[in-house]
Parts: structure tokens; sequence; C-alpha cells
């Protein structure tokens, strides 16, 4: 069977998200960019995180912890974290 | 058209609250189709992507329009903006559980699927809301 990090792979993926929202509310260039090369920011954060996904997935295969962290506790909270910040994010850009 | 899309947007939905649900109820058990149910659901995670960007490009925009007209303009700027993006990591969290069900990790997928379960259902309940938005 091919191996495969999905823990690392949603570690990254999920915190890359997070980077790809806050920019691209910050920077309307990045944000044109995105929709100018996906067609809308929206593919192209999808297109990016599954990459990610993906790509981080296979090269990180062989490992199973960073630092002191197991993948999977690394992936579950990373996960966790990241659709915690991305609702904080918009409640906090709406009040501001 | 649009129909169309909201139907299968909606079944998809509901078949990643049903199938998770399924596949832990039966996962002690060793039968022989977790493992291709693991991977359907895991694939309509992805599939579900395809009528949910047709939902949100072509047919939200005017929606969002009458929202942010309207009195409940946060059913946008924080609902929608945390729906449209909590749905990229779906796919992910569903995979995740697949790959742990593949990976002889059946006991570390259970949470992976609760998750998968309460995201989905929580996605529905925002998809809601943020029609009762557009009304408001």
């Amino acid at each position: 069977m091919i191996k495969f990090n999905f823990y690392l792979g949603a570690t990254v993926s999920a915190w890359l998200l997070v980077i790809l929202i806050v920019i691209a509310e910050f920077i309307v260039q990045f944000k044109t960019f995105l929709a100018s090369t996906f067609g809308h920011h929206w593919i192209g954060k999808a297109v990016i995180v599954t990459f990610a996904f993906l790509a981080f997935g296979f090269l990180l295969k062989n490992r199973n912890s960073i630092g002191d962290l197991s993948d999977d506790k690394l992936a579950w909270y990373s996960v966790l974290g990241s659709l915690i910040v991305i609702f904080l994010f918009f409640i906090i850009e709406f009040f501001k | 058209m649009r129909d169309f899309v909201l139907f299968a947007h909606i079944i998809l939905g509901l078949a990643l609250i049903a199938f998770p649900i399924i596949i832990l109820l039966y996962l002690k058990k060793q039968t022989n189709w977790i493992k291709p149910l693991s991977f359907a659901t895991a694939a309509i995670s992805w599939i579900l992507l395809l009528p949910a960007g047709k939902l949100y490009i072509t047919f939200y925009p005017a929606t969002k329009t009458l929202i942010k007209a309207g009195s409940w303009s946060w059913a946008h700027s924080i609902i929608m903006e945390t729906k449209e993006h909590w749905g990229l990591l779906l796919p992910i969290i569903a995979t995740v559980a697949a790959g742990m069900v593949f990976t002889g990790k059946a006991e570390e997928s259970k949470r992976w699927w609760i998750l998968t379960i309460i995201l989905s259902a929580l996605l529905g309940i925002m998809g809601r809301i943020v029609k009762i938005g557009a009304l408001q």
C-alpha cells in the first residue's frame, strides 16, 4: 500500500487554510490573484489546501511526530484550532 | 439547474451524517463493508465540493446582496464566510477518518468520524441560518 501521512497532511492544510483566509482578507491583491488564477478565490483556496494535504501527506510519510508532538494529536488539535480560529476571525472582522 | 444542485448538495451533506453514524455503529464488528463505506464517505466529501461550489459561486451572490441589505448582515459576514471555509476542511477530516480505517487504526478513526458528523450538521444548520438571513 502507498504510504501517506493523513495526520500531517491534515495538519499542514488546516493551518494553511487559516493563513490563506487571513492574507486574502487583508491583502486585496492576493484575493484578486486567487480569483484571477483559479476563477474564484474560494476555488483557489480549495486547490491550494487540497494540494498541500496531498503533497505533505506524501512528503512526511515517514514521520510520526513533529518535535515532541505525535502526528495524531498534532492533526486533531490543528484541525480543531483551525475551525475555531476561522470562526473567531470572521466574528472579529464583523465587529471591527 | 439550481434545484438539482441544491438537492445534490443536501443529499450528499446528509450522507456525510448518516454514513459516519453507520460506520461508528459497525466499526467494532469488523464487517467487510466498513472499508468500502469509509472510502465512499471520503469520496462523497470531495464530490460535495462540486454542488457546494456551484451554489456558492453561481447562485449565492444574489442571496448575499439580499442578506447584506437586510438586518441580518452577520448571516453573511460571520456565518456564510465561516461555512464556506469550514467546508474546505470537511473532505480532509473525512479522508483522515477513512485513512485511519484503511491503515488499521479503527479506534483512532472514531473521533474523526464524530467530527465529520458534527461539522456536516453544523454546515447544514449554518446554511439554514443564511437562508433565513436573506428574508430578514
